[in-house]
């Protein structure tokens, strides 16, 4: 049979923290036969920044609070790892305490990132009311981020030796009556996204990732541990003071006993991540010893120093999405001369594919926001179908979304 | 901006939201500030899906050469009267990214705006504050009329 | 997950070396030191000429299955351009993994790689990042199209490049006051 000419029709889709307009540019095409999709193509760029370029024109303190605008939601994981990155090629050891405290900063901001997507993903299904239940207990950590940081989104706490700010003894009870609050949430969280009998009709068994996909399509965050694969930076290749805590990958068959690498595995995982994060602050906040917290204090002879450096290194942190490296290549001079970013949502995008084979149109809200892209994306989507050219825009995609869960739950 | 108003303004103010190329800071902020606990909705703002229903435009981020035409087409596809409120300083000044192969300058350069929210990102209370003032303005000139 | 036996740093550089001999052209081990355990984890870096670069990557798949590209990077050096590839190897147990990077210089006279798509499908968006940012040429790539800069942008300039194709013109500064 001969191919037939296929023009494209373009759809929005919601993924991302939604609230019918919040949108951010992403461009995918979907070829769709009938109402199965054969398909996917991807096209990024539209946030592009040039911040690559830019950081190779500014020294390297200015080009952490340049990197922490290269993200909203994992604001603190670009600046520490351009910090690693740069640590290693200048030999700067960080003190103990700040390595502490290093960690409780990333973890806080790992259970903001998760309960934001959880409400996102509700908002997905249909269910409204549990994103406000959920965005309301992530107030809650961000009053938190707030009281040790003084910000609730770009924290500025990264410097290059160690952080900026001290966890001192008296803030101790405000930060542990915040943990207990969010552990008393977390079982509510967990019942309602886990034994809800809707969410897992929607999600059971859609959007599955084999293991073998996730290997190879070098996926990587929670979403290849879904997936079986056992892959996180924390415990592969320790930094900060991960060493010297208590605990494990965090794979679906911890909860359920077997690997599916649908939708309804990766909620498991997220939510798992977020007890396991606020256990990993409270063993640290135990296991914090005095100290400085920063190696050099003053900024100047902290520049001097590094325009000296020659070398090259790569710094590689877990964020809440996966895996962020940065690469800086430093040549005695006062800007980098090579800075390379990779945000972990890049290296999950291609795995869409294998997972959006042979869904329906409606699941693509929900199949994509279960990868976190770190974008609030409304993308504009172009399908290719039969010679039809319409436009679907965000909303009706959202409804045919809503739609099929208020089928499911007849 | 502004014809002849017969709209009246003491009810719902709706409001589209547009990222022309931001970081996301700013769009979780306008988020939040629809949740429970700053609660825009009690006033009535309330965030619709398309340019066509919409009172006030916000705009986060510095604009994209991709998103130029974006921008432009939401601004156009907005019945009169309108306001346009910027958030975040990348849109009004560029922020960080005031030098750039890949930006058309800010929100100014683009379309006229009404109102410039800052801050990186600006509190959601500055938010609703800046939605206010753009409610007032709009009611000001309806009243003139 | 790899199936066989881990080697230690030394023994990986040695088996490249053995297959590759003279297009190996400098490595190095760095050790780091984490946490207050002080544990140990290694970086390994590389220079291999472009000519052994596909059948090194091959002979890296014989030592993990699916070794996990994380980025391509590159940089402009004057005369060459350099592309640095950070894959990572020995994953799935608590503080055994290596870094390991290849850098391939390629003259700027003849600016064109091989792809590895075909062995490690995820590194399709970086390759074409590069193709885009650099001015190189990916031979063999399956979707030869634009990754992040807009289709208006012009065509021969490469915003990563120190020399005259850099986007110097294009510059803007947001802060300029208009007359």
């Amino acid at each position: 049979m001969s191919k037939k000419a296929l023009s494209k029709t373009t759809y929005q889709i919601p993924i991302g923290p939604i609230h019918p307009a919040l949108k951010e540019p992403v461009q995918f095409e979907f070829t769709i036969d009938g109402e199965r999709i054969v398909d996917v193509d991807v096209s990024l760029g539209h946030v592009h920044r040039s911040i690559e370029w830019t950081g190779m024109h500014r020294n390297p303190i200015q080009v952490l609070y340049l990197a922490e605008r290269i993200c909203g939601i994992c604001s603190y994981c670009h600046p520490m790892s351009f910090a690693l990155a740069v640590e290693r090629v200048a030999g700067i050891e960080v003190p103990e305490r700040a390595d502490y405290l290093r960690v409780i900063q990333g973890e806080l901001e790992r259970i903001c990132s998760h309960v934001l997507w959880a409400g996102v993903a509700a908002h997905e299904i249909g269910f409204d009311s549990v994103l406000f239940f959920t965005w309301q207990i992530r107030e809650e950590a961000l009053d938190l981020t707030e009281y040790l940081t003084g910000n609730r989104v770009t924290k500025a706490i990264t410097m290059i030796g160690g952080v900026r700010r001290d966890i001192t003894p008296d803030m101790v009870p405000r930060v542990k009556k915040s943990l207990d609050f969010l552990k008393a949430n977390f079982e509510k969280l967990r019942k309602i996204y886990l034994d809800d009998k809707t969410f897992k009709m929607r999600t059971q068994g859609c959007g599955v990732l084999t293991k073998e996909n996730a290997l190879k399509l070098c996926a990587c965050g929670p979403t290849t541990r879904a997936s079986g694969v056992k892959k996180d930076v924390r415990l592969d290749q320790p930094y900060f003071a991960f060493d010297n805590l208590d605990f494990d990958y965090v794979t679906p068959d911890v909860l359920t006993g077997e690997v599916n690498g649908d939708v309804y595995d990766r909620i498991i995982v997220r939510l798992l991540e977020v007890k396991q994060s606020i256990e990993l602050i409270e063993q640290c906040l135990e296991r914090m010893p005095e100290g400085p917290i920063v190696s050099e204090p003053k900024i100047p002879k902290l520049l001097a120093t590094l325009k000296k450096v020659n070398g090259e290194g790569i710094g590689r942190m877990e964020a809440p999405r996966g895996e962020v490296i940065h690469y800086v290549k430093l040549t005695g001079q006062e800007f980098p001369y090579c800075w390379k970013v990779r945000a972990p949502t890049y290296n999950n995008i291609l795995p869409w594919i294998p997972m959006l084979l042979g869904e329906q149109i409606a699941d693509i809200p929900i199949v994509a926001a279960s990868t976190d892209p770190c974008m609030s994306c409304t993308n504009r989507v172009a399908i290719v179908k039969d010679n039809n050219r319409s436009y679907l825009d965000k909303e009706t995609l959202h409804k045919l979304s809503v739609e099929k869960t208020r089928r499911l739950m007849q | 901006m502004v014809k002849s108003l017969n709209k009246s303004f003491k009810k719902a103010l709706w409001v589209y939201h547009i990222n022309s190329g931001s970081c996301n800071g700013c769009d979780i902020e306008i988020i939040a500030a629809l949740c429970p606990r700053y609660d825009a909705e009690r006033f009535g703002i309330k965030l619709v899906g398309s340019p066509r229903h919409a009172d006030a435009l916000l705009v986060t981020g510095p604009v994209t050469r991709q998103m130029v035409e974006k921008v432009k087409r939401a601004y156009e596809q907005m019945p009169d009267p309108k306001a346009v409120i910027c958030v975040g300083n990348c849109g009004n000044t560029g922020d960080v990214f005031y030098e750039s192969y890949n930006l058309v300058g800010p929100v100014d350069n683009v379309i006229p705006v009404d109102v410039h929210v800052i801050g990186c990102p600006p509190r959601p209370e500055n938010i609703i504050n800046g939605v206010a003032k753009a409610w007032m303005k709009l009611e000001t000139l309806e009243t003139k009329k | 997950m790899s199936e066989g036996a881990r080697l230690t740093p030394e023994e990986i550089i040695k088996s490249f070396k053995d297959i590759f001999k003279t297009d190996i052209k400098d490595d190095r081990i760095e050790t780091h030191k984490a946490g207050s355990k002080k544990t140990q984890f290694t970086h390994i870096w590389m220079c291999i000429d472009r000519s052994a670069f596909k059948d090194a990557v091959k002979h890296l798949m014989k030592l993990e299955k699916y070794p996990h590209l994380a980025v391509v990077s590159g940089y402009d050096m004057g005369e060459t351009i350099n592309l640095v590839y950070h894959f990572s190897i020995y994953f799935s147990e608590r503080g055994k993994e290596l870094s390991l990077n290849i850098t391939v210089e390629l003259p700027k006279s003849e600016p064109e790689i091989e792809t590895i798509t075909d062995l490690i499908p995820g590194a399709l968006i970086t390759e074409q990042e590069k193709q885009e940012m650099l001015g190189i040429k990916v031979k063999g790539i399956p979707k030869d199209k634009r990754a992040f800069v807009s289709d208006d942008f012009p065509k021969g300039m490469y915003p990563w490049r120190k020399d005259e194709t850099g986007p110097g013109k294009m510059v803007r500064n947001l802060h300029e006051v208009k007359e």
